[in-house]
């Protein structure tokens, strides 16, 4: 039976992202995508059914495995990619030590201005990078996992619009720095929405959005005893 | 390119769902050997980093194929939203935590990010610059 109900939720997860992102496709809104939408009919159902998370999760947590696997997918397009890097390695090193550092310092400095808790804080440092990556740091950072997660989806859509405005008037001409600004800023969507504006900003803003998230798992053991 | 003889070929025509679905069990295998790895000797390297070492490692070495990659990994990157949900939805654990709080949590998120895209941009912008300047004399040299 519980066996059973695990299935159940872990199949309406995939039937919902299935419909949700077939729908995107026709009409792309942004509560819509399937990263907005999905989650948001299943936590109604759950609340509306009480059901508590753990029955969800029970098989549900298969999907979440998968991260795992997604981030070794991960080196396909660096070797790809493997000439721009030699070519840009020292713009894409100062984009990602500046934006990482960046994203840390200033994370930590709003949280205490505006008196958030530690747990808060440290989750939220880590949200500038890609969710695998995130949740493989944030408990480094002494943070928790889940609400990483949902800060870094929440950080890609702000990014979005913010990264477009934010190009609209900074006196940036490189499209390497316009690639860096998404990566850096706004991982996987914004890496997208620079793919949408040129692929050579795509392919920046990618790199910077992986090689910030390796460093990032690396580096957070050592920075959570700084910070 | 460098590629030494492949180990194994595909049968000509392979349906192109298996092999996607083929190479997203090749993907499991290294992430698998990459936990393992880090469970029992490089306790300091996380799965999610040497993972992607072992990758580019066989990658670079010719003993892997990008072909033999490509098409699992760009399925698992396109879909990989559907792997994040279930975490997402873990939120639901943390209500009280967050109750009263969305208001700053959503201005440290927009004032950050705009301080990350902004500084990111201006010193990429000039790295470039530098890197356009050093970049003149080796060419010249060529």
């Amino acid at each position: 039976m519980t066996l059973l109900s695990g299935l159940f939720w872990l199949a309406l997860t995939v039937l919902l992202y299935a419909a949700l992102r077939h729908l995107h496709g026709r009409f792309p809104r942004v509560w819509l995508s399937p990263i907005i939408a999905v989650p948001a009919i299943l936590i109604a159902i759950l609340l509306l059914a009480r059901v508590p998370y753990a029955a969800y999760n029970a098989q549900s947590h298969w999907l979440s495995a998968m991260l795992g696997p997604a981030t070794v997918a991960f080196a396909v397009p660096i070797f790809e990619y493997r000439s721009a890097i030699r070519r840009h390695w020292f713009p894409l090193v100062v984009g990602v030590i500046v934006g990482m550092s960046v994203a840390v310092v200033s994370t930590v400095w709003f949280c205490r201005l505006l008196g958030l808790p530690e747990l808060l804080e440290r989750s939220l440092s880590v949200r500038s990078i890609s969710t695998p990556f995130a949740i493989a740091a944030a408990p480094a950072m002494g943070g928790q996992a889940e609400l990483a997660a949902v800060f870094v989806v929440i950080t890609g859509l702000i990014g979005m619009v913010l990264g477009e405005w934010l190009l609209s008037w900074l006196p940036v001409r490189s499209k390497l720095a316009k690639g860096a600004l998404f990566g850096a800023g706004a991982h996987a969507v914004g890496t997208a929405t620079a793919h949408r504006r040129d692929t050579e900003e795509g392919v920046i803003s990618s790199l910077t959005m992986i090689i910030a998230g390796i460093l990032m798992v690396l580096l957070a053991p050592w920075l959570a005893a700084f910070v | 390119m460098s590629c030494s003889t492949p180990m194994f070929a595909f049968p000509p025509r392979f349906k192109p769902f298996l092999r996607t679905l083929f190479q997203i069990g090749l993907l499991i295998l290294i992430w698998l050997v990459a936990v393992e790895l880090s469970a029992r000797w490089l306790h300091q390297i996380p799965p999610t980093v040497s993972g992607i070492a072992i990758a580019l490692a066989l990658l670079g070495l010719g003993l892997l194929k990008r072909e033999w990659l490509a098409d699992g990994s760009a399925w698992l990157l396109r879909e990989m939203l559907l792997f994040f949900i279930p975490v997402v939805i873990a939120v639901l654990q943390y209500q009280q935590m967050l109750d009263g709080k969305l208001l700053s949590i959503l201005l440290v998120i927009i004032g950050s990010t705009a301080c990350v895209m902004i500084a990111t941009a201006l010193a990429v912008d000039l790295a470039w610059r530098l890197e356009a300047r050093w970049r003149k004399p080796t060419e010249n040299k060529e």
